[in-house]
């Protein structure tokens, strides 16, 4: 029973991957790719990963597809006329044959990796393992990987103000003089 | 669930062959994200399956979720910056086709 879930989730998130890919308007992207976020975090909770599957749904569910969904609605992206100046999705050209040899080749590498591993299945994910699961996981990081961990808090920061200063509207202001210089 | 791990890593690398193959064939700036979106999902899966393929008795290995939280941080970091790229391009040239952008094609 739970082993045809997986394989549900599994279609389902390749269909809406490949909605994400194929879809005019940006919107449908985004909605194709928050059911491929949803599939895969009711993978990971099939495969044990509990807290996995709830930062996949608060992190990317929650935060990236509102961020994505509101960059969309503020530069009005959606609307007919740009979506109808979009490019065809497939025309033949240099990039058409990279995007294939290159996907191809990750597609190929990652079947034969799959295929050399010994054909192993999964244990069945014991009741009440989630707890233990999130221990190990807190020791791991507050522990071993606590360096890698206080980096990431400085790439946030860094990434916080890159983002203001990437998105702030060019006009000479008080504290602005740089760009009074340039004009 | 009890299926065999192989076909976690086959699905992680069906999902990565997508995002790549759209992030070569589209040219909305935001398709392309969602496409690299896509593709760091697809690690993070090989990342969760390789821990459940490394357990031990305790459980599945540590560094697996571990990994997987920095590449989400690491996407969620990637998506603002990416899309404040997008809203100065925008602003710039009203547009969001990366056909119209060929400022640094040599």
């Amino acid at each position: 029973m739970v082993n045809i879930l997986f394989y549900i989730c599994a279609v389902a998130a390749i269909a809406s991957a490949l909605g994400v890919v194929s879809a005019r308007s940006p919107i449908n992207s985004v909605l194709s790719l928050l059911g491929t976020f949803f599939s895969l975090a009711v993978i990971y909770l099939l495969a044990g990963f509990q807290f996995m599957a709830a930062i996949q749904i608060l992190v990317y569910g929650g935060a990236i597809m509102v961020l994505f969904l509101f960059v969309i609605m503020l530069l009005n992206l959606g609307n007919p006329e740009q979506v109808a100046q979009a490019d065809p999705l497939f025309k033949p050209g240099r990039a058409t044959g990279v995007a294939l040899a290159v996907s191809g080749a990750a597609l190929l590498l990652g079947l034969l990796a799959a295929h050399a591993l010994p054909a192993d299945h999964l244990s069945p994910v014991p009741a009440g393992s989630g707890r233990a699961m999130i221990e190990t996981l807190a020791d791991a990081i507050f522990g071993k990987y606590v360096l890698p961990f206080e980096v990431a808090s400085v790439m946030l920061l860094a990434a916080a103000v890159g983002v203001l200063v990437l998105a702030k509207r060019e006009r000479p202001g008080l504290l602005d003089t740089e760009a009074e210089d340039n004009r | 669930m009890t299926v065999p791990v192989q076909h976690l890593f086959m699905l992680a690398g069906v999902l990565f062959a997508i995002g790549a193959c759209g992030f070569f064939l589209r040219r909305n700036v935001i398709i392309v994200l969602m496409c690299i979106e896509l593709m760091l999902n697809a690690a993070n899966l090989t990342f969760l399956a390789a821990s459940r393929l490394h357990e031990t008795a305790d459980g599945p290995d540590p560094t697996g979720p571990v990994f997987a939280l920095f590449v989400i941080l690491v996407a969620a970091v990637e998506a603002a910056v990416g899309l404040a790229l997008v809203i100065a391009l925008y602003r710039r040239k009203q547009t969001a086709s990366l056909a119209q952008v060929r400022e640094l094609r040599g």
